[in-house]
């Protein structure tokens, strides 16, 4: 395995998360496709620490955990509108979202 | 490591566990008073920030023998400090904003505050880092602060709606953003922003590092509202409460952006290039769409929208002297001087504007509740109206200098490409159109009566406004006034804070 396994691995993840948040409906299939997103950067990380010049220096991994983090901090929000939004819409079908719009 | 370093946000944050520790012990009328509070103790962070910066100092110098204003990832200079003021001032504006908008929000206020005191200190990092970590971590703390402040009314559908469609558009931007920095890590080897200044060891190396650098550029364009990266924009501002509005349109942007000054300042020549043409192209789609999108509003909240991203876009036009090659003729603190006065403006001129709206009566925020303003209440019209013209750039008032400044600097860098002179073509044009709809809020306000058919102009009581917030509004209204006529002491100021660009 070299790095461009790695690279070419975490670019097909960023494109099947791309075509995920851009294409379903259902809010929390769109917070599964943000969550790969995040996972192809972190392993992004991961890889250029692994192969880079001084894998000493901690860097990568350190960036993986605050991202991973965030990223749970935010699909707890995510969540959490999710239930909220289904108590006043009964529906988790992002079409149906739509009292927002241009005149 | 230096703790005194990090005392702002360590305050910023401890106010708002505090508030969330008294909230406990708080009967429920008792709440408002945590907002005035809140707003108090923010109030004396800025005086001591703006009267005694040598407090922080003095406490490095007790523990270390020299000051210290450095830290891994963290810079505290004088561009740090004017954003943090900046910055405070907003939070302050719109914590007692949000007092007075109490009835409104219907739930649970002590968190609202508290809320916006961690967005407050997300915004306050953010002015200070010199690391992709601090950008990361400051930037995540302001927008998740936000996703929940937008969908804060819980009981309105479109707060809610605001709510997930911001939480889902910022969440695939945050994660571009951070495959971005994984790109230019990967490129440099380093998280430092220094580290764009250096040359990278191979010719892969710098493709990579120049996709990581567009990347990381649109996941910062999302937080600014640049083109492309603006749909969320017209949406979350109308559906979000309106103090939170106002402190999307004015934190989170200025977070954008002082963050991408520091980034652009450490850019190396070649690098310059390409994020010079970029920013051009930005910038323009940014002025030409929000201004012609303003056109057909009939919302406030969304009109003010659109009108932030025109602004947006002509904050770009600041960005771009940034890019100059060193040792050109406007130099980078030409238009980071430019972008700091207009900012200020900018500041004064929304949260004058957004403490009016939350005087108003009328969920819908049509045009059509200004009507007969004039006669309801001479305050609120009068200093709507000064705000309105500042925001669209007639002399005497504060937003005319900073438009100016901008133009004249983005003038000046792109002179040299006579091809490129379209982007002042459309610049102007924006200024022009904004005109339009600026004035069709004067127009609903003094000549507006009878557009909506169930409440004629003129009947309608008077409105009371409570004396804290008619001497804010004065005074806000002075500022813009003051400053526009006498600028020379805000601008002296502000060439400390960009001795950093020189």
């Amino acid at each position: 395995m070299t790095l461009n396994h790695y690279l070419v691995l975490s670019a097909i993840l960023l494109g099947i998360g791309l075509l995920g948040v851009l294409t379903r409906r259902n809010i929390i299939v769109v917070l599964f496709s943000i969550e790969i997103l995040f996972n192809a950067a972190n392993l992004n990380f991961i890889a250029f620490w692994r192969f880079g010049p001084n894998p000493e220096a901690l860097m990568g991994p350190m960036f993986a955990l605050f991202a991973i983090a965030v990223a749970a901090a935010e699909v707890a929000v995510g969540l959490a509108l999710v239930i909220a939004v289904y108590r006043h819409f009964k529906t988790v079908d992002l079409e149906k979202l739509d009292t927002l719009r241009e005149p | 490591m230096n703790v005194m370093l990090y005392s702002m946000e360590i305050a910023m944050v401890l106010s708002g566990l505090g508030i969330l520790m008294l909230d406990l012990g708080t009967p429920a009328r008792g709440k408002r008073d945590l907002g005035y509070l809140a707003a108090f103790l923010m109030s004396l962070l800025l005086l001591q920030s703006v009267f005694m910066p040598e407090v922080q100092d003095g406490f490095s110098l007790l523990s270390s023998g020299h000051s210290i204003t450095e830290g891994p990832g963290y810079k505290l200079d004088a561009f740090a400090r004017y954003f943090k003021h900046l910055f405070l001032l907003a939070a302050i504006l719109v914590l007692l904003m949000a007092v007075d908008f109490a009835g409104t929000l219907r739930a649970r206020l002590a968190e609202f505050f508290a809320l916006v005191l961690f967005a407050l200190t997300g915004m306050s990092a953010a002015a200070s880092a010199t690391n992709f970590i601090t950008l990361f971590v400051s930037i995540e703390l302001i927008t998740v602060s936000f996703y929940v402040l937008t969908s804060f009314q819980r009981g309105q559908m479109r707060s809610l709606e605001a709510g997930v469609k911001y939480l889902i558009l910022g969440a695939a931007a945050s994660a571009v953003l951070v495959y971005g920095i994984a790109l230019v890590y990967g490129a440099t080897g380093s998280m430092e922003f220094a580290a764009l200044g250096k040359a990278c060891p191979s010719a892969e190396h710098d493709h990579l590092l120049r996709l990581g650098l567009l990347l990381v550029i649109a996941g910062l364009g999302f937080k600014i509202a640049a083109f492309p990266f603006q749909i969320w924009v017209p949406d979350v501002y109308q559906g979000a409460p309106a103090p939170v509005t106002a402190f999307l349109a004015v934190g989170s942007k200025a977070a954008g952006f002082a963050l991408l000054m520091r980034l652009c300042h450490h850019l190396r020549p070649d690098l310059r290039e390409l994020t010079l043409t970029v920013l051009a192209a930005l910038a323009g789609a940014t002025i030409l769409y929000g201004s012609l999108c303003a056109l057909r509003q009939r919302n406030l909240k969304r009109l003010f929208g659109y009108a932030g991203i025109a602004s947006a876009g002509y904050l770009l036009l600041g960005l771009l002297a940034l890019n100059a090659q060193p040792g050109a003729s406007p130099s980078g603190a030409q238009g980071c001087h430019a972008m700091m006065f207009y900012l200020a403006g900018y500041l004064i001129a929304v949260m004058a504007a957004f403490t009016v709206l939350c005087h108003l009566d009328g969920e819908d925020e049509d045009l059509s509740v200004l009507a007969g303003l004039h006669a309801r209440s001479p305050l609120l019209a009068t200093v709507l109206t000064l705000s309105v013209v500042s925001m669209a750039g007639l002399p005497p008032l504060m937003g005319f200098l900073g438009k100016f400044l901008l133009l004249q600097s983005a003038f000046e860098v792109l002179s040299p490409h006579p091809a490129q002179l379209w982007l002042m073509v459309v610049a102007l044009g924006g200024v022009v159109i904004s005109l339009y709809y600026y004035f069709g809020i004067l127009r609903a306000i003094y000549w507006g009566g009878g557009i909506s058919p169930g409440r004629p102009a003129g009947e309608s009581e008077a409105i009371t406004v409570p004396p804290l917030a008619r001497l804010l509004l004065i005074a806000c209204g002075l500022i813009l006034l003051w400053v526009g006529i006498f600028p020379q002491a805000l601008l002296e100021w502000l060439g400390d804070a960009v001795a950093l660009f020189r």
